[in-house]
């Protein structure tokens, strides 16, 4: 016992040491990120540089979703409702209100933020399972609501028609506006993840009981988690809005929630770029599945399988993997 | 007295797990809870951190009420609790771990912003010294021994600067070495700093070595209360022990 403990001693744990080398190399990451992105916008094919900017506004739904995910532990499946609603505001203000394109962008996030609020407030009363299901119900009530009231919201067809105003409309600068908003919302989501506020989310994550037990109220400090994540997945919204110029009940229905959490699964809940990462693989990678099969549900699941056994920590984990082999090898293998 | 309970009882249906307990804690002792398994010990400590409300009676830390209060907002009062069974934050630094304890009881937690708890790393170290984990620091909490995830349960306590220190059961599954390294620490840290410790033990040498007073419990009421020497003598205590069949060297008269 006493010796592997010794060897145990040596084992860093994830994101600690030399913070100021580390926030230099975090600042060096995010520049080589977007500038990467924005020579993509630039150069690729139109076609190409379409799907990612899809990928872009997805990323950013991912991330938003992962401050529940994978720093709260909270499994949310009310995120597309929150999407579908930053969507929703925009194209909804526009036809019955005449609002342009910039009032809605400023609105949705924060009627997003609202309806986090409203949804929060009762499912973060509940555990787990139960705050699943809670926030599931959330999400196909809107989604009945949105395919129902044909008056207001189009039903089936959903609300679409020309808010961009002309240069947004055009597809290269509609990419870099995209890339901007995302770039811009990640940055604040990662001043959130670095706070107090973050180290205490994730401490919650990890035995929500001792925390209370220290004096911390876990019910508001989970709430606001999850309206700064209903303030981010409604930009996102927002962001579709811009791809697509569009909003339809589909957007709202709770298979859409597993998508971020599918993205986050597979590029590593537990770091900051894994859901982007994620974001990427399952989209790019779903088109090209649908090209070469028809079937490319079976291979996404079959890929989401092997991650889930085979690499819990997802695609990024395979960078930080090392700390993690050895730690699980000397939780498995005691005495060795 | 810093902590007082008057007539506390806790009834789940029709049994009564505390019963009508009065209890004075004074300021800089330290207060051991002994009992049979089944005596109360831990619904008595559930009442005092708010994580039972009691079915009737009164609680008050320094004066002011607190029984019925939630878990978080008596924690904020400075009464603090240490677990029986090792409770840390497993994936996170042992470092990470007293930085967000340290944080706990103010208003930091909603800090947005800042790099605030960055701040506070220079005390979570001299805190980590003081129980002897500093060599430990970057470690992972779930990658310690036993006796250290236990020392770091203290630490994540002692963080918050509590004015009264409440541990349940801090040696049990221990090592005798881990045994007396907690004892020592315990004993210690009271000396030191003239920290309230309340804390249930079984291991009746851990108790007649520290305390200053002690509580018997059995069958949720208090049957004596006093120094080591009284309780030790006291003929109720014996019968007590002997009925629940603990064994006699662990009572030495």
């Amino acid at each position: 016992m006493a010796a592997l403990t010794h060897d145990e001693r040596l084992v860093p744990s994830a994101g600690t040491p030399r913070p100021r080398l580390k926030s230099f190399g975090v600042a060096a990451l995010a520049v080589v990120i977007v500038g990467g992105l924005a020579l993509a916008g630039a150069f690729l094919p139109l076609s190409t540089a379409l799907d990612v900017r899809n990928a872009i506004g997805l990323a950013l739904f991912a991330v938003a979703t992962n401050l529940l995910l994978g720093y709260g532990g909270l499994v949310s499946f009310g995120q597309a409702a929150l999407y579908g609603i930053g969507a929703y505001t925009v194209m909804l203000g526009w036809q019955h209100w005449g609002w342009s394109f910039w009032t809605g962008f400023v609105v949705a996030p924060l009627v997003g933020a609202a309806a986090a609020a409203a949804i929060g407030v009762i499912a973060l009363r509940t555990r787990q399972l139960y705050f699943a299901l809670l926030t599931l119900a959330f999400t196909q009530l809107a989604f009945t609501l949105a395919h129902q009231q044909f008056e207001f919201t189009g039903g089936d067809n959903g609300v679409f028609g020309e808010v961009l105003p002309a240069w947004l409309a055009d597809e290269r600068q509609g990419y870099m506006f995209t890339l901007g908003v995302a770039a811009i919302s990640c940055f604040l989501l990662w001043r959130v993840v670095t706070s107090p506020f973050g180290l205490t989310l994730r401490a919650i994550r990890e035995n929500r009981d001792r925390m209370e037990a220290l004096g911390v109220n876990v019910y508001l400090h989970q709430l606001v988690a999850f309206v700064i994540s209903g303030f981010f997945c409604a930009v996102a919204g927002v962001l579709f809005v811009v791809h697509t110029q569009s909003a339809y009940p589909q957007l709202l229905e709770w298979t859409k929630s597993g998508e971020p959490i599918l993205m986050a699964v597979i590029g590593g809940m537990f770091s900051f770029l894994g859901p982007v990462v994620g974001a990427f693989v399952y989209t790019l990678g779903q088109q090209e599945l649908v090209q070469q099969t028809e079937s490319w549900k079976l291979v996404l699941g079959v890929i989401l399988l092997a991650i889930v056994l085979l690499r819990p920590d997802g695609l990024a984990g395979l960078v930080s993997a090392r700390p993690w082999r050895r730690l699980r090898r000397s939780e498995t293998e005691p005495g060795a | 007295m810093i902590l007082s309970t008057r007539s506390l009882t806790k009834q789940f249906g029709s049994f009564t797990a505390v019963d009508d307990v009065d209890l004075d804690v004074a300021e800089g002792t330290i207060h051991s809870i002994i009992g049979p398994n089944g005596a109360g010990k831990t619904t008595l400590f559930r009442l005092l951190t708010g994580v039972h409300a009691p079915t009737a009676g009164r609680v008050t830390l320094e004066g002011a009420e607190i029984a019925g209060r939630k878990p978080h907002s008596i924690a904020r009062k400075g009464l603090v609790q240490s677990f029986q069974l090792t409770s840390v934050f497993p994936r996170l630094s042992v470092l990470e771990s007293v930085q967000a304890a340290i944080i706990a009881p103010t208003r930091r937690p909603l800090d947005l912003v800042t790099r605030y708890h960055r701040s506070v790393e220079g005390e979570a170290r001299a805190l980590l010294a003081r129980v002897g984990l500093e060599s430990v620091a970057g470690s992972q909490a779930n990658s310690l021994s036993h006796g250290d995830q236990r020392a770091l349960d203290i630490a994540l306590a002692l963080a918050t600067k509590p004015k009264l220190l409440l541990l349940d059961e801090p040696t049990a599954g221990m090592s005798p070495a881990e045994t007396q390294k907690t004892t020592q620490l315990v004993s210690e840290l009271n000396r030191t700093t003239g920290l309230t410790i309340l804390f249930s033990e079984h291991d009746m040498d851990v108790v007649w070595g520290i305390s200053h007073r002690v509580s018997v419990l059995h069958q949720g009421a208090v049957i004596a209360e006093g120094s080591v020497a009284e309780v030790q003598s006291n003929p109720e205590v014996m019968t007590v022990y002997l009925g629940e069949g603990e064994p006699l060297e662990k009572l030495p008269a």
